[in-house]
């Protein structure tokens, strides 16, 4: 019966949806199994009351002025003094610019198996974990042979809990930081100018290519996104040939993502583009050459002039409402 | 100032993945193998703080690979400015997991004493992310991962890492590991000359033996590789009218698909 710990990242004072997802994973997981699900919230408390609504058993919480700024070096030793004191079988992280950072470091200082963004979580008397490997051109099933081993998950890859769940007690344990003195620290956040949604976190990405035919087109882009509520994404041609920022590039080089919706609209389709965004949910093409690889990675396609296909579809897609 | 460069040579991102069904061993034959792509970031960044520090620095480049990745340390690291490299031959380590990457790395990283330690954010074969904190960790030393933008001082670093919808600045002491992202730098290519040259740098092939290390267990073993879901044919729409065709996608967009 294995029971499975999981960590609730905090940003300005919500927990992360990935926090929320992967507890709900783990309550149906446990509830197939036995065991229980732990909350684990380090810092602000806000979100320790939410967590049994959530899926968790049980919610265990560290505060105090160490937590004031994030650095990996005390959330690793504040959840291995966690691990330590209540012997978790599994220690879920968010997959998060957060998660990513601390969590390898977490598994090293507890010499734990450690499986990055898993997207699939199974238990038949140990786990097993899926993982898309080579940006999702393949899949890797994982078993762990450690006493607790620490797994990374993708946001977005499970629904929220469903089950009505119930408040769960709160109990205080002790990071065992006495004084610690991290190597390094964040000192300052910087939140990019526009408000933007981020891709790896976005229901909805619109990506434009090549097909864009200059930089300035990428604004047809950024409108369909705005309409859809959706993030905007682009192909490695474009970030290199500096039309867009690299935080917008989707593939293996870039973001893999996983949205309900990914739209590529002048995208041909290049196998390095096609791993990071294959595993979306529902996947339309807009390409004027009906050969586009692409095509063969998409659910709906338009063979046509996406300059007049993309304002048609922001137009469309308004009178919907 | 002692950098070291931690790299690894992967398949390439053009690499097709052929898997007819699930199975338990990936075919690895046709691949073509090049220099991670991000650790690319890793060796320009370390040759621009050469270049800017002059004599008093010098770069190793480190690797855990069998002898197809020699050409890897000699072209794409020592051609282009790296002082010299390291190779760890263990074939038991062909296929590793991160955390034993990073306790053979750490093994060799104690040798010398680096006040840098510079490695792609990701390899783009397992994707992991994993072995720069681990490394980090294992010497009890500051990291800052995924970084776009790296400055030194006497002692310090301070580097602007990528995070969700912005930036993060970490600001620690050295040493440090940091994980190197596309918008560091530009990687050079490296002249026929200095690949020619590369070849007269020192180069060091190591056991685990000759590190005084057992070779480190496995904590995970992948027990199947699969596929991709299967997906079903592209449904076209009618695009002989641009405007009905753009109508009759958010159609299904929002009834069939349920996707808007």
């Amino acid at each position: 019966m294995p029971n499975i710990a999981v960590h609730i990242e905090q940003s300005g004072g919500a927990a992360k949806k990935v926090a929320w997802q992967m507890t709900a994973e783990a309550r149906r997981l446990v509830d197939r199994t036995g065991g229980e699900v732990w909350a684990v919230v380090l810092g602000d408390a806000a979100a320790a009351a939410e967590a049994g609504r959530h899926g968790a058993h049980r919610v265990f919480a560290a505060g105090g002025d160490a937590f004031a700024r994030y650095d990996a070096e005390t959330w690793t030793r504040a959840l291995a003094a966690f691990v330590a004191a209540r012997r978790p079988d599994l220690l879920l992280v968010g997959a998060t610019a957060t998660g990513k950072d601390f969590a390898p470091r977490l598994a090293a200082r507890l010499d734990a198996a450690c499986v990055s963004d898993c997207v699939g979580l199974d238990f038949d008397g140990g786990f097993r974990l899926r993982r898309p490997i080579f940006a999702g051109k393949c899949y890797a099933e994982v078993a762990v042979d450690s006493p607790v081993a620490v797994a990374g998950v993708r946001p977005n890859a499970f629904p929220f809990f469903a089950g009505g769940g119930a408040d769960a007690p709160v109990e205080e344990f002790d990071p065992g930081l006495g004084g610690f003195a991290p190597h390094a620290a964040v000192v300052e956040t910087i939140t990019s100018a526009e408000k933007k949604i981020e891709l790896t976190e976005a229901e909805v990405i619109v990506s434009g290519g090549r097909g864009l035919k200059e930089a300035g087109n990428y604004k047809l882009i950024e409108t369909l996104a705005a309409t859809m509520g959706a993030a905007a994404g682009a192909s490695r041609a474009i970030v290199d040939a500096g039309w867009v920022p690299h935080s917008h590039q989707v593939g293996q080089t870039g973001k893999t993502v996983s949205p309900k919706l990914y739209v590529a609209v002048g995208i041909s389709g290049a196998i390095q583009h096609l791993a990071g965004m294959s595993s979306s949910k529902c996947i339309v093409a807009i390409n004027k050459d009906p050969n586009a690889p692409i095509f063969k990675a998409a659910d709906y396609g338009i063979a046509a002039d996406l300059f007049e296909v993309v304002p048609a579809l922001d137009a469309a897609i308004r009178a919907l409402d | 100032m002692k950098i070291a460069v931690c790299v690894k040579q992967v398949p390439d991102s053009e690499t097709r993945i052929t898997l007819a069904a699930p199975g338990p061993e990936l075919d690895r034959s046709g691949f073509t193998r090049v220099l991670n792509p991000y650790d690319a970031f890793a060796v320009e960044e370390a040759v621009r703080i050469k270049e800017r520090l002059g004599a008093d620095c010098e770069i190793t480049a480190v690797t855990i690979g069998p002898d197809r990745a020699v050409e890897t340390l000699k072209k794409d690291c020592l051609a282009v400015g790296c002082d010299r490299a390291i190779r760890v031959n263990e074939p038991a380590l062909e296929n590793a997991e991160p955390l034993q990457t990073a306790k053979v790395l750490a093994a060799v990283l104690r040798r010398g004493s680096y006040d840098l330690i510079l490695t792609g954010k990701q390899a783009i074969d397992d994707d992991s992310a994993q072995v720069g904190p681990m490394l980090a960790e294992l010497l009890d030393c500051s990291q800052a991962t995924v970084v776009t933008k790296l400055e030194l001082g006497e002692g310090v670093f301070t580097a602007t890492c990528e995070i969700e919808g912005g930036a993060a600045i970490v600001r620690g002491s050295l040493p440090a590991v940091i994980t190197c992202q596309k918008g560091l730098n530009e990687p050079r290519l490296p002249s026929l000359p200095n690949i020619m040259k590369a070849g007269m740098k020192p180069q060091e092939t190591l056991t685990c033996a000759d590190l005084g290390l057992e070779i480190p267990v496995a904590r995970t073993r992948i027990t199947t590789y699969s596929p991709p879901p299967p997906r079903a044919a592209c449904r076209m729409v009618a695009a002989d009218d641009p405007a009905a065709a753009a109508r009759e996608l958010a159609r299904l967009l929002r009834d069939e698909a349920k996707a808007i």
